[in-house]
């Protein structure tokens, strides 16, 4: 994972004096499933629309495996496909139509077309709704068709804006496992999604965005370990935790006693649990069980967008 | 897997035109309509208007009927463009491998193609209440119709790319369509515009493109025996050249802008 796929450099997006994306920089190598996390608003599809050329930069720019969305439009374009959050086709629109037009447009010949269309509708489960009209269709099913664009593209670039909104539970692992599939055969995926769970199913590396800026990137770990002393271990003792036991640990982080469980706050907790099973062996305290719970990228984001949740629901 | 460019012009002509076909129900009424409405105004007018001005409206007036029919198809291309706008559709046609120039002409293509199929029926009555064009002026009036279609689909296209309120979208497409409908000699004769209008509207209203459009058809239909087709068909170029022009680099400038 060393060539740079996308390199987006100082990225400024304004509609007129609001500010969409605030001076964004970051780095997605070839390969990898990036993700952009952050809550409606946040700058996310601005700067999916940006890479995708929709958008012209404010200032800054964005290379897509080295050419400049602001002068090279048509060569970034080769490279890269977007499944967007809205389903973008009118109510009168069929999707096998839809999907057949994509294919040849995107380069397959006319038999070569009509079997990958085929191919991937069947595996997403929209052949039967193949001749239905768009307006026909539930959220879902618009939505795999979306995705079916850029399955049947295979871009170098493959970028799905909310993939699984709107999706059913078995249909939204199943959309995952595609999109995995895809990044096997060789593309970068980005997804910006505001599903922390899918953002930590999906994601190698994340980059947190909050009102227009990067607030955060690095792999869900080193996220994680963002928050101070946001790991807890749990410790089940043999014995009451008394202040002897209490004072060792206070040396690995915050403390606190429960009758015969000590819960321990630290960073880096799966390190750190190796020490306390030595430390306490040594003084002879016998543990029962003992468990690691990292905070979650519900936590992670609180804690690095300081955004209170009476915030983001006004 | 490389496409070239031209194909993919055609792909995005071809992709309009079925949608078009799709509502083949809607087209058919559409012509319906407009024909019954151009040939009711052209009946009762023919009993009013006075034979030395006008030896027959009804003949007269056909041949404009089959010029207004290429624009008013053409627009239905730029009502779809408009919608695409409002709705952020044209987002997905803009990620596309292709380069926007492909996708502008593509559009206007298409338009054209619309115009064109729209003017069959038209052009068939034409034939009926006139008489059929000869072979000679078979190629002009194939020429003009494309000119005329390219133009008002390229016209429709921009008009309908100027915002993304449909309120202001409607007005300046309805601005364009009457400027250009009220402004042609489709229903006036020049004879006719002199005695109601000073100089130099009369003169104005016969060099706009609707107006030079259908003096041709008329040479093509046989209505006016004599005219100068040539310079007539070159002032229709001329005009087709600038406001395509004027058009795609608007549509352009509309896309790219965000």
């Amino acid at each position: 994972m060393t060539e740079k796929a996308i390199e987006i450099i100082n990225l400024v997006k304004k509609f007129g004096n609001f500010v969409a994306v605030d001076n964004i920089s970051l780095t997605i190598y070839s390969g990898e499933i990036f993700g952009l996390l952050g809550p409606n608003g946040s700058g996310k599809t601005t700067t999916l629309l940006t890479i995708a050329t929709v958008y012209k930069p404010t200032s800054g720019d964005v290379r897509v495996y080295g050419y400049s969305v602001v002068s090279d439009g048509d060569k970034v374009r080769k490279m890269v496909g977007i499944a967007f959050q809205e389903p973008k086709a009118l109510g009168i629109d069929k999707p096998y139509d839809l999907l057949l037009w994509h294919a040849k447009v995107v380069g397959y010949s006319g038999e070569e077309a009509r079997k990958v269309v085929k191919d991937v509708m069947e595996d997403l489960g929209l052949w039967e709704h193949r001749n239905k009209y768009f307006y026909q269709l539930s959220g879902g099913t618009r939505k795999k068709v979306e995705i079916a664009k850029v399955l049947i593209q295979k871009p170098k670039v493959a970028i799905f804006d909310e993939p699984t909104a709107q999706v059913d539970v078995v249909s939204k692992h199943y959309l995952w496992d595609k999109i995995k599939e895809l990044k096997e055969e060789g593309s970068t995926i980005i997804i910006a999604t505001n599903d922390m769970f899918e953002a930590e199913r999906m994601c190698e590396r994340i980059a947190i965005i909050y009102k227009g800026k990067v607030k955060a990137i690095g792999t869900i770990k080193e996220l994680k370990d963002f928050v101070p002393l946001g790991d807890t271990i749990e410790l089940e003792l043999a014995s009451y935790a008394d202040q002897h036991v209490l004072d060792i640990l206070s040396r690995f982080g915050k403390v606190r006693g429960l009758g015969n469980k000590v819960l321990i706050y630290v960073n880096r907790g799966e390190e750190v649990a190796i020490d306390i099973i030595d430390a306490l062996r040594r003084s002879g305290v016998k543990i029962v069980r003992i468990m690691v719970k990292e905070p979650s990228l519900d936590d992670v984001f609180f804690y690095i967008t300081g955004a209170k949740l009476k915030e983001e629901i006004s | 897997m490389e496409v070239s460019e031209v194909k993919k012009l055609w792909l995005t002509a071809l992709r309009d035109l079925e949608r078009f076909a799709n509502n083949k129900y809607w087209l058919a009424a559409q012509i319906a309509m407009n024909l019954a409405d151009i040939f009711i105004f052209a009946l009762v007018f023919r009993g009013f208007i006075k034979r030395d001005i006008v030896p027959d409206y009804l003949q007269y007036m056909t041949p404009g009927a089959v010029a207004l029919a290429s624009f008013v198809a053409a627009f239905s291309i730029g009502r779809e463009v408009g919608m695409e706008v409002r709705r952020e559709l044209v987002d997905y046609l803009l990620v596309l491998p292709m380069k926007r120039t492909t996708l502008v002409f593509g559009r206007i293509l298409s338009g054209m193609l619309r115009g064109l199929v729209y003017q069959v029926p038209f052009i068939v009555i034409a034939m009926i209440l006139l008489s059929p064009p000869t072979i000679g002026k078979t190629p002009i009036l194939i020429a003009t119709s494309i000119i005329l279609t390219t133009t008002m689909s390229s016209l429709a296209i921009a008009v309908s790319t100027i915002s993304r309120d449909f309120n202001i979208q409607a007005t300046f497409r309805a601005l364009t369509h009457y400027l250009l409908f009220f402004f042609s000699n489709v229903f006036y004769t020049r004879k006719a515009l002199e005695l109601r209008f000073p100089q130099p509207l009369p003169d104005i209203i016969n060099i706009m493109p609707i107006s030079i459009a259908a003096d041709i058809y008329r040479w093509c239909f046989n209505y006016y025996q004599s005219i100068d087709i040539w310079q007539k068909l070159l002032a229709l170029a001329i005009w087709g050249a600038i406001l395509t022009l004027i058009a795609t680099t608007i549509y352009l400038r509309n896309l790219t802008k965000r």
